[in-house]
């Protein structure tokens, strides 16, 4: 509820303040939801005058529209998808995790959310080289292991270290605090150049039930407002400024279908635009097990997904929308260095396991053919042409592991 | 004035819905084809009649940043004979975006989008994705009083009809289920004798402007049971002539699909 005041915009003096005031326009939205005639006769001012100012005031307070083509054009230059260095993660992520959209982790506690929003952290920093901001309520986060996973990613030790220094933890133990440090992340964001190549493009946050939930139950609604007042930051942060937002979140039982589902309530569950469920798979004789699996729950891109199920219940076939070759120009900035088979050293922490996909070789041609938006040939046909055979043998593109993959 | 009879025929009840001047409302909860539906809505409209569309412009408000261009953009060229850069940009070039951060602020864009009404004739259909998404938000801030907790969404729902009604635009908004089901008969909203048939997760909370300029009311539903192969179902209800009807849909690489 803006006020008005002198000054608010121009042509808008204390005496006219006044007079509105006195006849009960005090708000801006008062001021432009009134007949503007009628105002002017009881108020005495100048019509004109009226009109300026309210063409002025929505102007400085309401939302633009953008043409769909110019956003799109925007948009094809500043989405970036980033590998996680999981091929498994990133076939059931659609390449990877898509700047602009808040995804989320859900699983029971030691399904390994914080290991793989480690893992996330450290593939960014160190094969992307671009910055990272880890937001830790919950306490898990821990230096040493993150440096674990790096060093089995790199062997130089100048690299890690200053893959560590791309990385900013915040430990933030309530909503509050956990707002702030996201306006502080949108306040240094806004102060740099426009343009969405700023250093910073991943943003994990470990975890948002562990905020959220105390501020739950109960009848009052304050709860649910800062809730949907942090989505809203969320979804803003990564729209605006082009990041990757990661969130991990807890898991309930759905009463009537037996289903895992997010916790926080109906609400939340309208927020992320990608869901995938992390979950312990032992055998029921291993007490520790070291085996995860994850599941795809929710997803704007894989439309294939027979509803009530996951993606590693049943066969999905996907086929690629050939317009994905137009948004892979951003990965070639932030192309994989090297391959992702890692070295294997040290334990095992966590192995996720995807469904084994039928990867038809446009899939293999697609994410290998970066920055040529007008060469359809190849998107379009199913066999490899002899260009785009000789292409991905120079390309440093991951070999596609179909099961296992070692996250350390 | 062009004709909408056409848009998507298989989620009316009637016959040569909607017609100008008609506010349909799409309810239900995550993950049911809403949005989907919507895209396949803007589709429909952006490409230009010579690839099947109705080539009228559309106005897309989106208050949760829920938009998805390249969802779009993939449905476009699935459905496009001649998909290239150009002809998806001239489509998208019908297509305008605005993003609102609070009901105030939506308030005041379609105070300021009234303008782009007068000078697009062709601007035929407006959205709203979602409407009931500051419905916490103003709870909160509107403190005991229901009158002011509901202020700005009433203020909001009066204009929508007014632009409705002078502009004779289509609105099309979506709220979504985040209330419990209601157990009341008293609230329930189906003659008694369609309810048992049509089994719908319904309970209305956002304020009574909202609620009484609704003219068409769609459900939608995910389909648990494997024996139907399309994953989603619709049950559309035409407020005043209260007809209801049931349909299903299943989402494609290329939108949605009867």
């Amino acid at each position: 509820m803006v006020v008005l005041r002198a000054g608010l915009c121009p042509g808008l003096t204390e005496e006219m303040i006044q007079v509105l005031r006195a006849n009960g326009v005090r708000t801006v939205v008062d001021f432009v939801s009134s007949d503007l005639e009628d105002v002017s006769q009881k108020c005495s001012l100048s019509y004109k005058a009226l009109v300026a100012v309210r063409r002025v005031l929505l102007a400085q307070f309401s939302a633009f529209p953008a043409n769909g083509a110019d956003l799109y054009e925007e948009l094809k230059s500043s989405t970036a998808i980033l590998p996680t260095r999981s091929p498994s993660l990133d076939q059931l992520l659609d390449s990877g995790l898509y700047t602009g959209e808040v995804t989320e982790l859900m699983g029971a506690p030691g399904s390994g959310k914080t290991q793989v929003c480690l893992s996330i952290a450290a593939s960014v920093s160190l094969g992307l080289k671009q910055h990272v901001l880890f937001l830790d309520s919950t306490g898990g986060f821990t230096a040493s292991r993150l440096y674990q996973m790096l060093q089995a990613q790199a062997e130089d030790e100048e690299e890690q270290l200053e893959a560590l220094q791309r990385i900013q933890v915040a430990r933030v133990f309530d909503v509050y605090e956990m707002l702030s440090a996201l306006q502080e992340v949108r306040d240094r964001l806004s102060q740099q150049a426009v343009s969405c190549t700023g250093p910073l493009k991943t943003v994990l946050i470990d975890s948002v039930s562990a905020v959220i939930h105390p501020l739950l139950g109960g009848r009052q609604s304050e709860g649910l407002a800062i809730m949907m007042q942090l989505a809203r930051e969320l979804k803003m942060l990564a729209k605006e400024f082009s990041l990757a937002v990661v969130v991990t979140n807890q898991v309930t039982r759905d009463s009537s279908t037996g289903l895992l589902k997010p916790a926080l309530g109906r609400s939340w569950s309208f927020v992320p635009s990608t869901r995938v469920l992390l979950e312990s798979k032992g055998a029921p004789w291993e007490e520790v097990t070291t085996r995860r699996s994850a599941s795809l729950a929710k997803s704007p891109r894989q439309v294939r997904l027979l509803p009530g199920q996951h993606l590693c219940d049943g066969e999905v076939t996907r086929t690629w929308p050939q317009s994905r070759g137009r948004f892979l120009m951003g990965l070639g900035r932030f192309r994989p260095h090297g391959g992702t088979q890692c070295s294997g050293r040290g334990t095992h922490a966590a192995r996720l396991h995807a469904t084994e996909e039928k990867s038809t070789c446009s899939l293999q041609l697609e994410l290998v053919f970066i920055g040529k938006l007008n060469e359809r040939h190849c998107l379009q046909s199913r066999s490899p042409c002899s260009s785009c055979s000789s292409r991905s043998r120079d390309a440093a593109e991951p070999a596609w592991t179909p099961a296992e993959v070692t996250l350390a | 004035l062009s004709s909408l009879k056409n848009l998507e025929p298989c989620l009316f009840a009637e016959e040569g819905s909607p017609v100008h001047g008609d506010v349909i409302e799409f309810h239900g909860p995550e993950g049911t084809g809403k949005t989907e539906m919507l895209y396949h809505l803007v589709a429909r409209c952006i490409i230009p009649k010579s690839g099947g569309g109705l080539e009228v412009e559309v106005m897309f408000v989106d208050t949760d940043y829920h938009f998805d261009m390249l969802r779009l953009v993939t449905i476009l060229e699935h459905r496009l004979v001649q998909s290239t850069e150009e002809m998806i940009k001239q489509c998208l070039g019908r297509l305008f975006l605005v993003n609102c951060n609070s009901s105030t602020q939506l308030l005041l864009t379609l105070y300021s989008l009234e303008n782009m009404f007068c000078t697009h004739p062709s601007l035929c259909l407006l959205i709203v994705d979602s409407i009931s998404a500051f419905y916490w938000i103003d709870r909160s801030n509107g403190g005991e009083s229901l009158n002011l907790q509901e202020m700005n969404l009433k203020k909001c729902a009066n204009f929508l009809e007014k632009l409705v009604r002078e502009h004779h635009l289509a609105l099309f908004a979506t709220t979504q289920t985040i209330m419990q089901k209601s157990t009341s008969s008293a609230e329930s909203f189906f003659p008694l004798k369609l309810q048992h048939e049509f089994d719908t997760d319904y309970r209305p909370y956002l304020c009574k402007s909202w609620q009484q300029m609704v003219t068409h009311r769609i459900f939608f539903s995910k389909q648990f049971n494997s024996g139907n192969s399309k994953g989603f179902t619709v049950v559309s209800c035409h407020l005043k002539k209260n007809n209801v009807v049931k349909r299903s849909f299943s989402v494609a690489e290329c939108g949605v699909q009867f």
